[in-house]
């Protein structure tokens, strides 16, 4: 490493530096300041109006906007958990499987391939209440014979999202947990079998805390792409019935794009910036700590 | 003799447990994607019938035709969409994996103070959720008069990308031993050659799958190229799908038929990049 100079990550990393300062860093400050302005597309000259907080507050006071934001987090919350938990269930699975698993594998990475956009089209074909898989399931089976309306009830319609979802991004969990398992080594859990550990003691004190760092790479890249869900309520239900479904970025679109208060938007916007924030920093710090606690270099 | 035979067959019991709990979670996942195939290759009056029909009676290629045979047909344009995609994924995915290269290879090789925190705000970046950057790109773009074009989504989407493939090229260029490339300069090799002719083709199968990983991202971004695009000489093909449900009759056939169109080039490229993709993400999680 001698002899070089001292600036060379600096020069290797001003590429992405500059791209990602002229692209995201540059917008966002414009952003930032159209914020305090009452900016309206229809109307330019209102871009130069200075307001200060006023959008802020007029946010705060603004039921369909708390809505939408709880209604984010609840669903981040119950998707991240059951993507967890339904994750580390698959890779168990396929990895006790003997035979046949590389073909598991490649199955079990299937919904990682769909773009969220055709998740969205998919469960929105599946869920429809007339002619879906789902309704027609129910019905032929004769659990039920009313056609459901998945999409068109607002708790149904939440429901219908969350699974969607789940489905599509339970993969990446179980793609790296899976590859935690099979990089571990198997003398520990032998010698714990031998010490007289129950399979769950086995699990919880051996097994768990080495698949760790694993869960937290995939809750990183999962935190990275929150916003995903987007794609899929928009196609879904854009946001109905009555706006029961609102999530914050789809209310953020709406706000923008539909009514063009694009001042107010980007305060809205700024709120789901923030929690996007939040969750990676406190995924990637749970990484570092679960790495360090393993003693990996970092 | 007794409670070997009971043994047995609880063992045979939990056996047979795992295998229905495997074929399930496997047809949970398979599901849905095998149904829009049969759904693209069925006649509209299958797809609507009620009580369902469950077996496809006859399989008919109309809605592909009809598809790639233009406006006209009722299709929406798909080739120019197609064509859009490409342009837009191919070139982008070039530039970000060089540009994801020089960086990569600057956090595998080298130590520099504020490593770990340039790292964390180059993944913040990538926080930001597309409907939010949207919004002032949007404007942005108006203004430099590159709304609705191939070139603003290329450079939004090497944006896009820059983070996470300097993340996985990191990745693979640590699991490269230091020692190959310094072994190849004591032998003469200039900093430069020796990564090029030592480092490079080591690294090379994972920074073909960042780079495959990238050109998905591109094919599959949406919430950007909504709002970016308006008219076929630019619209990508997830745009695309919503021009079928912007009517107030679906054609749920036509609507299926494009899926398979767009998650074909997906499922290969995902196929050829699973082993790397992994390995590169989790390279460091575990020492050794």
């Amino acid at each position: 490493m001698k002899g070089f100079k001292p600036s060379a990550p600096f020069l290797l990393l001003l590429p992405a530096m500059i791209v990602l300062a002229a692209v995201v860093v540059v917008p966002l400050l414009l952003s930032l300041y159209s914020s305090f302005t009452p900016f309206r597309l229809t109307r330019p000259e209102t871009f130069f109006v200075f307001v200060g907080f006023r959008n802020y507050l007029s946010i705060l006071s603004n039921a369909d906007f708390w809505w939408a934001f709880g209604r984010t987090v609840l669903l981040l919350t119950i998707a991240l958990n059951l993507e967890m938990l339904l994750g580390l269930g698959l890779a168990m699975l396929v990895e006790k499987a003997t035979r046949g698993q590389r073909i598991l594998r490649t199955l079990m990475m299937f919904p990682m391939m769909f773009s969220p956009i055709l998740v969205g089209f998919q469960f929105k074909f599946m869920f429809n209440d007339n002619i879906g898989l789902v309704n027609n399931a129910l019905q032929s089976l004769g659990i039920t014979q009313d056609a459901i309306p998945w999409l068109i009830e607002g708790h149904l319609a939440f429901i219908a999202i969350s699974i969607a979802e789940i489905w599509s991004s339970t993969a990446i969990f179980a793609i790296l947990i899976l590859a935690g398992l099979l990089a571990m080594p198997k003398e520990p859990i032998e010698a714990a079998r031998v010490d007289g550990c129950t399979p769950w003691q086995t699990f919880r004190y051996v097994t768990w805390p080495f698949v760790m760092p694993f869960a937290y790479i995939a809750m990183t890249i999962r935190s990275l792409d929150v916003a995903r869900a987007y794609d899929i309520v928009k196609i879904m239900t854009d946001g109905g019935p009555a706006g029961r479904t609102e999530l914050l970025w789809t209310l953020v679109a709406r706000t923008a794009y539909s009514d063009g208060r694009m001042g107010m938007a980007n305060a809205m916007a700024y709120f789901s910036i923030l929690l996007s924030i939040a969750f990676t920093v406190y995924f990637f710090n749970k990484l570092a700590a679960a790495r360090t606690q393993i003693g990996a270099e970092w | 003799m007794d409670e070997n035979s009971s043994a047995r067959l609880k063992r045979r019991l939990l056996g047979i447990v795992y295998r229905i709990g495997l074929f399930l979670a496997m047809l949970t996942i398979c599901l849905p994607g095998l149904w829009i195939v049969i759904s693209s290759l069925r006649p509209t009056v299958e797809i609507m019938a009620k009580p369902p029909v469950w077996i496809p009676q006859e399989i008919s290629f109309d809605a592909y035709v009809a598809m790639f045979s233009g406006i006209g047909k009722g299709g929406i344009p798909v080739i120019e969409y197609f064509r859009n995609s490409l342009i837009i994924s191919v070139t982008s995915t070039v530039i970000a994996v060089a540009i994801g290269m020089a960086g990569g290879y600057a956090f595998a090789r080298y130590r520099f103070r504020g490593k770990s925190s340039v790292f964390l705000g180059l993944m913040l970046t990538r926080t930001v959720p597309g409907i939010a950057l949207s919004l002032p790109l949007f404007f942005l773009y108006v203004r430099l008069g590159i709304i609705d074009t191939h070139f603003g989504l290329i450079l939004a989407y090497v944006a896009l990308n820059v983070p996470f493939t300097i993340w996985l090229i990191d990745g693979f260029f640590r699991q490269v031993p230091k020692d190959l490339a310094e072994a190849a300069q004591i032998d003469g090799c200039t900093r430069w050659q020796a990564f090029w002719q030592v480092e490079f083709p080591l690294a090379g199968p994972g920074i073909a799958s960042a780079a495959i990983f990238a050109f998905l991202t591109c094919w599959n971004e949406f919430a950007l190229a909504s709002q970016l695009t308006r008219s076929v000489s630019a619209k990508t093909l997830p745009v695309g799908l919503l021009d079928y449900t912007a009517e107030f009759t679906i054609d749920w056939r036509g609507m299926c038929a494009l899926a398979v169109v767009m998650i074909i080039p997906a499922l290969t490229l995902t196929y050829i990049v699973q082993k790397h993709l992994v390995g590169g993400l989790t390279s460091g999680a575990v020492k050794g």
